[in-house]
């Protein structure tokens, strides 16, 4: 048989016809069809989870000051889901959207996974990964040369809190040292923890008794908004029954303002001028509490001194604001103003709050005054639905120090942010002044070691270009921050502590006006980066200084340090996950005030009333002089905060900078908001892009119309514009702080900016 | 179908191989003459590749589509399952939140077997490389189901009362662990799609059933009258 | 498609959502995406190509300042029983690859993700927007892929995603009823993660034909009001309000139609 080129195809297509025929008759092709589908159903690239055993741990969130109860889901051991604790007594299960994003803290692409030492310039990003040793040793080796040549005091510790064993174990570190600059950011409670001081003599830590209250005068605290414990208050929130009010009073439609019973717009920066109209109104309508008044206050009317001077009371002060005149000052309607006095002295329980958006700044003494004066007219001090203070970390107690001549000598020189001054007595922290401090100096700067924990001042302090200045007069900067922070990425050294799911640490909160929390944040993971607790870092530190400072720390570790300080109170921390401590407050009307009259004092004797020159110690209302010329800034830029976004030390995760609307954040533009109207009036519209300029600095931004913004106001949301952290968050937006600068109280030296003027050109 | 039953029906087709080439020798074709493609010569290659493929279907394909593998440890079900009390459930037992524990990890395993028991050189095995360094043996699962599907097995086997044989046959008397045989496209065990290439005819009795959805909707069907919803077993 | 029309309706699952308690937190969102494997990336600006299985909508009511208020709507899957409650949701009825059902047990629609092809026909369908594309293979930076819920499958690029009222709970939640030898479960053994996670208790989740779930009742009130009603979709979300405003942009009303006083002409017959 002969096979020509013809036969040979047909004889070849005869045997492919015949095998696909065939295989038709196999299980093969279809089979490969079933198994390819599957293929491509399971990509190696799509994880898949390991399933197995689900365990709960419960803990303590402590990404923010509020201390809420976290219950942490586990698969194999493993983290997955964090959920509020139903049973913690201070959130009842509820939780923020960055408390249940934790997870994304723990394993994200921020961390700072061991000790790092800076190899470029600062803020180069540029670090070499040094052993804990090697980083310990540096910290050690430069404190310990400061000390040696008299320069102790130029040690600077700045934390994000004072409560609580860290910040005392930190504090008892200078002490032994010889540094008395230990600093805490500022916040609202700064300047209302000044307020109730002076009026009734208690140094503490303000709590407002919102649970009991049942007429909630807000005077810009968002407390829908993030301000105070935000799991305990959205939980209060939720569960309020429809007899309580809440009044919010802002130039904006805040979600605070559009959850309240009533929104009262109000010209931004006028918020003492209306507590003190309403005050006025109550006092003139005879509203107020007069046993209250009579009995167990000072100052309500005038009054003659040794000297035999006669001083105004705060009766007699307020009927300069008449309700004619607040209006004209507030823009809010006179009615309007007689009715919400009137219905504030008259609801059973009514209670006055101030500390604006989240209350991340201080405000003036002025207005905290004026809203404890409020509160004062309706007897609300010290009892439920009212407001108190409770002195810090009453719970702990640590064997006494004792301390060399160096450590002596250095504790007695002035603080650097000249808190306790005779220019500022009654302040305690004042880390606003002290980037104008620095850049002023011009010989040696005060600042030789700045050790930062728990703080970002580089991103959260106002006018960050002037603050970055200071920051390069301080020739060594430590970070203690788990993740990749502004102030991080601009330090020396970082010393990672470990993130807050690994970490033990007590949490105080309050629960309310009649009882302290002590909550425990226990590790719920084994540290998974080469990372220390800070309280180590520390201990290690004070050990490898010797003598003394040594002796002061006699613990292995901050466990030690922690079990020690809690003594009794350990063992039932450690197997509850918390304590209640009731607050040693005095029954309603068995008033006791450490003043001077042993009164709440109307007219607060304690206040320094050198500044303004011989000015009345009463509260009074003179406009804060905000940054601008009128003619070239004819907008005014005021922040506003969501609790979508973190503006503290602790910036946004991944998933809540993707719950951001956009008409907050476009590509990587933030957006303003602006009244409609004034944006004809700039030939602006809804998303068209303007350059923002303000006396500090500019940004390009995107404009979103809205409504319930007063014509004339620019808003921007805080905690965008980051320019560390990674790329979910970096470069997103602008800072806020990059735009506007602090305006110091004459009286108390805290920041009272809210705002600055600035003008929107559309480009 | 067995391999034998290939061979037979192959074989006697084969045989016209021999005789194509005269009987369609025909005139007529207008081809190049030396040689021309005759419909025998057609029918024979057609067969041979009708047989070929055959072949290698039913024979070569499930051969090559699945590579063995063997268990880290051989272990004995048997042994076991007279030493415990509570039959299957005392080491592949459900959580208290009603999941079901699959493989008992080494933490089972360490009351008993913190040191070797016996001389056997498969337990001497497991205590030096993994008990010893705690590390979890990496036992091949037959009846792993890909991560889409949500297998309860509190309701089957609480809620319908089956038995832990009636899907995974009698391995809890088996002294040997049995080759894994993996699916090199798709990496799942070959005891999913059933141990017949086909799947034709019922497992024999004592083998694991097959486990693909097609299995699982067809006895849901016949037990409870209708397929179920897809979010019934899937995830 | 299979029709079931015949085997009794056991449960329907749904849920009831408080406007005046919703603060706009967005709480929920985060307690879907960490519960839920949602991916995440760099740019989530573009809300049309980011995934959310609940997703808040801000509204105002447009009046001026001082006038002006506003309200937020989380916005889940609706899970529709569609016209008649028959089962037959809109993106359901054109899913030509079955990659969606309606459970008649439980009222919910599943999405399957092995099985869809990526068409998107059932996101044209859906009135609601809650279904979403993925457009890309989700990637989990740094160590991230650790906290992923081994309960619910992670998606791949190709294929739509969609709430699914966290039936892996109902699962789990089941897997321990049958444990224990119980039918029934209780109102608080299953419920989802954006309804745990509202810290005001905003959203209430249960059966809607359970008379002893709060669902029932809360369903029934004046105030309740489902989104684009006269679609005849028969959502299972419902939400509560007080302002008439708001329950006027729950669906394109003309000037003269009063919400909640208009006759649903095919309305929930059976």
């Amino acid at each position: 048989m002969k096979i020509d080129r013809r036969s040979f195809l047909s004889y070849t297509t005869a045997a492919v016809l015949g095998g696909t025929a065939g295989s038709m008759l196999t299980p093969a092709p279809w089979k490969l069809i079933d198994d390819a589908a599957i293929w491509t159903q399971n990509w190696p690239w799509t994880p898949v989870p390991e399933d197995g055993e689900v365990t709960y741990k419960k803990s303590v969130c402590t990404l923010c000051p509020g201390g809420c109860g976290i219950t942490v889901r586990l698969v194999n051991g493993r983290p997955i889901k964090i959920e509020g604790s139903k049973e913690y007594p201070v959130n009842k299960g509820s939780l923020c959207p960055m408390g249940i994003s934790g997870l994304q803290y723990l394993y994200g692409p921020s961390r700072v996974t061991s000790p790092l030492k800076r190899e470029g310039k600062r803020g180069e990003g540029k670090w070499k990964k040094v052993s804990w040793d090697e980083a310990l040793a540096a910290v050690t080796k430069k404190l310990s040369e400061l000390r040696a040549t008299g320069r102790s005091q130029s040690v600077v510790c700045l934390t994000g809190s004072d409560r609580g064993t860290i910040p005392n174990l930190i504090d008892r570190f200078l002490t032994v040292y010889g540094s008395p600059n230990f600093i805490r950011s500022s916040t609202a409670q700064d300047a209302i923890e000044q307020a109730i001081y002076l009026t009734q003599g208690k140094q503490g830590t303000p709590i407002f008794d919102i649970e009991n209250a049942n007429f909630i005068l807000s005077f810009g605290s968002g407390i829908l908004d993030g301000w105070g414990s935000p799991g305990r208050l959205f939980n209060l929130y939720g569960g309020l029954k429809p007899t309580k009010t809440i009044i919010q009073i802002e130039p904006r439609l805040s979600d605070t303002a559009a959850m309240a019973n009533q929104w009262v717009g109000i010209n931004p920066g006028t918020e003492t001028a209306l507590a003190l109209g309403l005050a006025h109104v109550i006092i003139k309508k005879s509203l107020y509490d007069k046993n209250f008044v009579e009995n167990f206050a000072f100052g309500f009317d005038d009054w003659t001194d040794e000297d035999g001077k006669t001083h105004d009371g705060f009766s007699t002060m307020v009927k300069n604001f008449t309700p004619e005149k607040v209006a004209q000052i507030t823009g809010i309607d006179k009615t309007e103003i007689v009715s919400l006095a009137r219905n504030f002295a008259r609801a059973s329980k009514p209670i006055a709050i101030n500390g604006r958006g989240q209350g991340d700044v201080p405000g003036s003494i002025d207005e905290s005054l004026a809203v404890q004066s409020l509160n004062a007219l309706v007897g609300n001090i010290n009892k439920p639905g009212g407001i108190s203070a409770i002195p810090d970390s009453n719970y702990a107690k640590w064997p006494e120090v004792t301390i060399d001549e160096v450590a002596s000598k250095g504790r007695q020189q002035p603080r650097i942010d000249g808190a306790g001054s005779e220019q500022f007595p009654n302040t305690r922290f004042l880390l606003n002044r002290l980037p104008e401090i620095l850049n002023k100096t011009k010989d040696e700067s005060p600042v030789q070691a700045l050790l930062v924990t728990a703080a970002n001042p580089l991103y959260t302090l106002p006018d960050t270009a002037s603050t970055k200045k200071a920051f390069d007069r301080i020739p060594f900067i430590v970070s203690f921050s788990p993740y990749m922070d502004e102030t991080a990425a601009y330090a020396d050294y970082i010393l990672p502590n470990h993130s807050y799911l690994e970490r033990l640490q007590e949490v105080p909160t309050d629960a309310g006006i009649s009882r302290q929390v002590i909550g425990l944040a226990k590790p719920v993971v084994q540290p998974i980066y080469d990372t220390k607790h800070v309280g180590d870092s520390f201990i290690l530190i004070a050990k490898a200084l010797g003598g003394f400072i040594s002796n002061a720390f006699p613990w292995n570790n901050y466990e030690g340090f922690l079990k020690e300080t809690l003594k009794d109170q350990w063992r039932e921390l450690n197997r509850k996950g918390m304590i209640e401590i009731e607050n040693n407050t005095p029954e309603p009307l068995a008033y006791t005030f450490n003043t001077v009259s042993g009164k709440f004092e109307f007219y607060p004797t304690a206040r320094n009333t050198a500044q303004p020159k011989n000015r009345s110690a009463l509260p009074s209302y003179t406009p804060v002089p905000i940054e601008g010329d009128i003619q070239r800034f004819q907008l005014v830029l005021i922040p506003y905060d969501t609790i979508r976004l973190a503006s503290n030390n602790i910036a946004n995760s991944p998933f809540m900078t993707k719950t951001i609307d956009d008409t907050v954040l476009k590509k990587q533009t933030g957006m303003v908001e602006i009244n409609p109207t004034t944006a004809r009036g700039l030939g602006l519209k809804e998303g068209s892009t303007a350059l923002l300029t303000t006396p500090k600095g500019k940004a390009t931004v995107k404009i979103h119309l809205f409504e319930g913004i007063m014509p004339g106001l620019i808003a921007i949301p805080k905690g965008l514009g980051h320019t560390a952290y990674n790329k979910f968050l970096a470069n997103k937006g602008t800072n806020f702080n990059d735009l506007i600068g602090p305006i110091e109280d004459p009286g108390s030296g805290l920041d009272m900016a809210w705002g600055i003027r600035a003008k929107l050109i559309r480009i | 179908m067995s391999s034998t039953d290939q061979n037979q029906t192959v074989s006697p087709k084969a045989e016209p191989e021999a005789a194509p080439d005269p009987i369609h020798h025909g005139p007529e074709t207008n081809d190049s003459p030396p040689a021309k493609s005759s419909g025998w010569a057609v029918f024979l290659f057609f067969m041979i590749g009708f047989a070929g493929s055959l072949l290698s279907g039913w024979i070569l394909f499930p051969e090559l589509l699945y590579s063995k593998k063997s268990q880290p440890i051989d272990f004995n079900h048997a042994l076991h399952l007279d030493e415990v009390s509570d039959g299957c459930e005392s080491c592949h037992y459900f959580r208290d939140d009603g999941s079901f524990s699959g493989m008992p990890d080494l933490g089972s395993c360490i009351d008993c077997h913190e040191e070797a028991q016996s001389d056997d050189p498969e337990e001497i095995k497991f205590v030096d490389e993994y008990v010893t360094p705690g590390i979890e043996v990496p036992w091949l699962n037959h009846s792993k189901q890909p991560d889409c599907v949500f297998f309860s097995h509190s309701a089957h086997v609480m809620g319908a009362d089956m038995s832990c044989e009636s899907c995974h046959g009698d391995i809890g008397t088996s002294e040997h662990t049995r080759v894994y045989e993996e699916n090199k496209l798709t990496g799942y065990s070959r005891d999913i799609w059933g141990h017949s290439i086909s799947r034709l005819g019922k497992p024999e009795a004592g083998t694991p059933r097959p486990m693909k959805m097609n299995d699982c909707a067809k006895c849901h069907e016949e037990e409870t009258g209708h397929k179920g919803a897809c979010f019934q077993c899937h995830k | 498609m299979k029709e079931k029309n015949d085997y009794k309706q056991a449960k329907r699952y749904g849920m009831v959502i408080d406007l005046d308690k919703c603060t706009g937190c967005g709480a929920c969102m985060v307690g879907c995406y960490s519960e839920n494997n949602v991916p995440f990336k760099a740019d989530e600006t573009n809300k049309l190509d980011s995934i959310n299985w609940i997703r808040i909508f801000k509204i105002t009511n447009d009046k001026p300042y001082p006038e002006t208020e506003t309200c937020y709507i989380p916005m889940p899957c609706m899970q529709c029983d569609g016209v008649g409650k028959h089962g037959h949701p809109p993106c359901v009825s054109v899913c030509p690859a079955v990659a969606t059902d309606y459970d008649y047990d439980t009222g919910i629609i599943s999405q399957i993700y092995t099985r869809c092809f990526g068409c998107r026909y059932c996101m044209a369908a859906c009135p609601y927007h809650a279904r979403k594309f993925n457009w890309w293979d989700p990637v989990w930076p740094a160590d991230m892929e650790k906290y992923l819920n081994p309960k619910v499958s992670p998606r791949m690029r190709g294929v739509v995603e969609k709430c699914s009222f966290c039936f892996h709970r109902y699962q789990q939640a089941r897997d321990k009823a049958y444990l224990e030898k119980r039918e029934e479960l209780a109102e608080n053994e299953y419920q989802t993660a954006c309804a745990e996670a509202c810290p005001t208790g905003a959203i209430t989740f249960g059966d809607l034909n359970n008379k002893n779930h709060a669902v029932y009742k809360l369903k029934n009130s004046p105030k309740a009001f489902r989104l684009l009603e006269r679609l005849n979709t028969n959502p299972k979300v419902y939400y509560l309000t007080s302002k008439k405003w708001v329950r006027r942009a729950g669906d394109n009303y003309l000037t003269h139609e009063e919400p909640g006083k208009i006759k649903n002409n095919m309305k929930e017959h059976h």
